[in-house]
């Protein structure tokens, strides 16, 4: 295959769950296990999108859907001209998410799920502990609804037991599985990392006793 | 066409053999592609100059900045190869434009791209069958004896064991060079020699100090590299445009220079244990470490692992006062200035790998050779076995039907005169300058 990017290679992977679940140390490690492919690859983070496409939309269900159709939108554009997109958004409605999904087409369904008491004991940015406190309301699954997905492609959870990477590789094997990536054997040259470990010190011998370390 | 990578051979060496009367075919060359002088990458090493040749890009763009690189925000060091150019080659361009194309032994071409043609991985591969693109060319290889690169230990070991090796090496890549050059016509032909660099690392100071050990064997290495130029003379027809360069130049060393141990004494650099061994044992107070040649990392926040330097101003001054010191570094010897020159990463990079480019990046006075290692107690090194390093200013280029003798060539400008040779669009995001039009040379 020579190097190029076919625009039939492109899809939506959309990463769906509750604030602090994981959706973009998931995203981030699984584009780079993407790119790795020789595919290109975007995210779109919620947190991130908010600042900027989604600007000025506030927290109430149709603006929340707003944000989900425009995050979609982009994905669809992405996917359309080759890219992979991923997109990491709480996208708390169903039918905001099958209206995007029917829309792109070669689109999966990943559901980032972790307990409410698991996120509220790591609360990495701080938020279940203001809406506990009071300073903070519409919290996705505290007093702001959450809809899981019926069907998705694949659930991954987050609170315990299996570690972001274990989730990101069984993200690729779903992927592969569903013939949106090739499979790794295939793709091997692409896929494998350069080195083995033993390769790796052998190398680096080499480099040093070159002078080159 | 047909590229002859030469790697580390200095312009001016190679003219003060010519006035000798020595290289005749190198000479001839030279007659129908004026040589000239070429600039090469900064850092001067081989996977940055040769990733910059094959992209036409700086190391903001393809990625490559040094031998080793850290992970973003880790500790954790590996060996940048093609699979961390982020940028397309000119194999890559040239394979989408329909070309038939070979490369051989290039730096940085392990592992191995997919290309319309033949790939075979350059000296960082670990072993020969991963440098291959197939198991039938990894038989081809074997049966002609060929060897990914001569191994430096045996020269560590005993210099004069490891002459008679570069040799067998050197022979078996050209016996390599033949077979491909033979197997169909290319529209695009590079074939690298690693052998020479390895001469010079380890013979340059007995070459210039006229070593009766080892300088009549150095210049019998140059009769037979120029010999197997003679031979690719044979090959080509008129119609064929024949590129021979090299990637930068050498010098004798003088000392090696521990950057690191340099950082540690002034303050800049603290360790987590006794016996530090690399970046994973650097201690989370310190401003800086370095990696080779004289790439210089701040530990900035949000990009090194424990960073904790904010980028603005305080950034600024941090780096503005480190790099005021490190222009001051002596020879504890003599008192002898080391450092030509500290430059800043804007001033030599852009675009999407700027990110990871080193803060500072030393320009060495020729014969300091800065080095990476952490925790080496003296600051400065002569060894015997190592004596030459490389030069910036001094690699060589010659392009068949080109006159270069007015230019001053760099060695990111190669690549879009290959492409614009081969009638393929220059991309606007290549930062090298076509050298002018080849007109192909009669007779």
């Amino acid at each position: 295959m020579v190097t190029g990017h076919p625009a039939d290679a492109g899809f939506t992977v959309w990463l769906t769950g509750l604030s602090g679940s994981g959706k973009s140390t998931i995203a981030t490690a699984l584009a780079s296990r993407i790119a790795e492919r020789g595919l290109r690859v975007e995210i779109l983070d919620g947190d991130e999108v908010r600042t900027n496409l989604s600007a000025g939309l506030s927290y109430s269900k149709e603006d929340r859907d707003a944000n989900v159709r425009r995050i979609g939108w982009v994905c669809e554009l992405l996917s359309r001209n080759g890219v992979v997109a991923i997109a990491a958004a709480i996208s708390p409605y169903r039918a905001a998410r099958d209206e995007v999904r029917s829309r792109i087409g070669r689109f999966v369904e990943v559901h980032v799920d972790a307990s409410i008491e698991a996120l509220e004991a790591r609360d990495s940015k701080g938020l279940y502990r203001r809406a506990r406190e009071g300073a903070l309301t519409g919290l996705t699954g505290v007093d702001d609804p959450y809809e899981s997905p019926e069907r998705p492609e694949l659930t991954v959870r987050t609170d315990g037991g299996e570690t972001a990477e274990t989730s990101v590789s069984r993200i690729v094997a779903m992927l592969e599985e569903l013939s949106y990536l090739a499979p790794a054997a295939a793709s091997q040259a692409a896929a494998d990392v350069a080195y083995t470990e033993d390769e790796e010190s052998e190398v680096t011998d080499r480099l040093r006793d070159l002078g080159y370390l | 066409m047909l590229v002859v990578a030469l790697d580390g051979v200095p312009f001016t060496f190679v003219r003060r053999l010519f006035e000798a009367g020595e290289l005749p075919n190198l000479r001839a060359i030279a007659e129908r592609g004026p040589m000239a002088q070429m600039d090469t990458s900064v850092p001067n090493v081989s996977s940055v100059a040769w990733a910059s040749f094959m992209t036409g890009m700086n190391p903001g763009k393809h990625n490559i900045y040094g031998f080793l690189d850290r992970h973003p925000g880790t500790k954790k060091t590996y060996i940048p190869t093609a699979r961390d150019v982020r940028a397309p080659t000119i194999l890559d361009r040239l394979s989408q434009a329909g070309k038939r194309v070979f490369s051989m032994n290039v730096p940085v071409t392990y592992p191995p791209r997919a290309v319309n043609g033949l790939v075979i991985g350059c000296f960082l591969s670990p072993n020969l069958e991963k440098a291959s693109p197939s198991p039938e060319v990894y038989e081809v290889l074997q049966g002609l004896g060929y060897q990914v690169d001569a191994d430096p230990w045996r020269a560590r070991r005993d210099k004069a064991d490891f002459l008679p090796h570069l040799v067998e090496v050197f022979d078996a890549r050209m016996a390599a060079t033949r077979h491909f050059w033979r197997q169909e016509r290319w529209d695009f032909f590079m074939t690298h020699i690693m052998e020479t660099d390895r001469l010079h690392h380890f013979f340059w100071e007995e070459m210039e100090t006229e070593d009766p050990r080892f300088a009549p064997a150095f210049l019998d290495f140059y009769r037979r590299v120029d010999r197997a130029l003679g031979e690719i003379i044979a090959w080509i027809d008129d119609d064929t445009t024949l590129v021979v360069l090299s990637d930068h130049g050498f010098c004798s060393i003088r000392q090696e220079v521990h950057v690191n141990t340099w950082l540690a004494q002034s303050g800049y650099l603290s360790y987590t244990t006794d016996a530090p061994k690399g970046l994973e044992d650097v201690s989370p107070s310190s401003v800086a470490f370095s990696f080779d040649p004289g790439r210089i990392y701040l530990n900035v926040r949000g990009r090194e692992a424990d960073g904790w330097i904010e980028p603005g101003p305080d950034y600024d001054r941090i780096r503005d006062e480190l790099a005021a010191a490190l222009a001051g570094m002596s020879d504890p010897d003599n008192g002898a200035p080391m450092v030509e020159r500290v430059l800043r990463r804007e001033d030599l990079y852009t675009g999407d790998a700027y990110a990871a480019a080193p803060d500072l990046v030393l320009e060495m006075v020729e014969g300091y050779d800065a080095k990476g290692p952490f925790g080496k107690p003296e600051l400065t090194f002569k060894g015997e076995a190592l004596v030459g390093m490389h030069t910036t200013p001094d690699a060589l280029l010659s392009i068949s039907g080109l006159a270069l003798d007015a230019k001053r060539p760099h060695i990111i400008d190669v690549a879009p005169t290959i492409l614009s040779r081969l009638g393929v669009a220059v991309p606007d995001e290549m930062d090298g300058v076509s050298l002018g039009d080849v007109v192909p040379v009669r007779g």
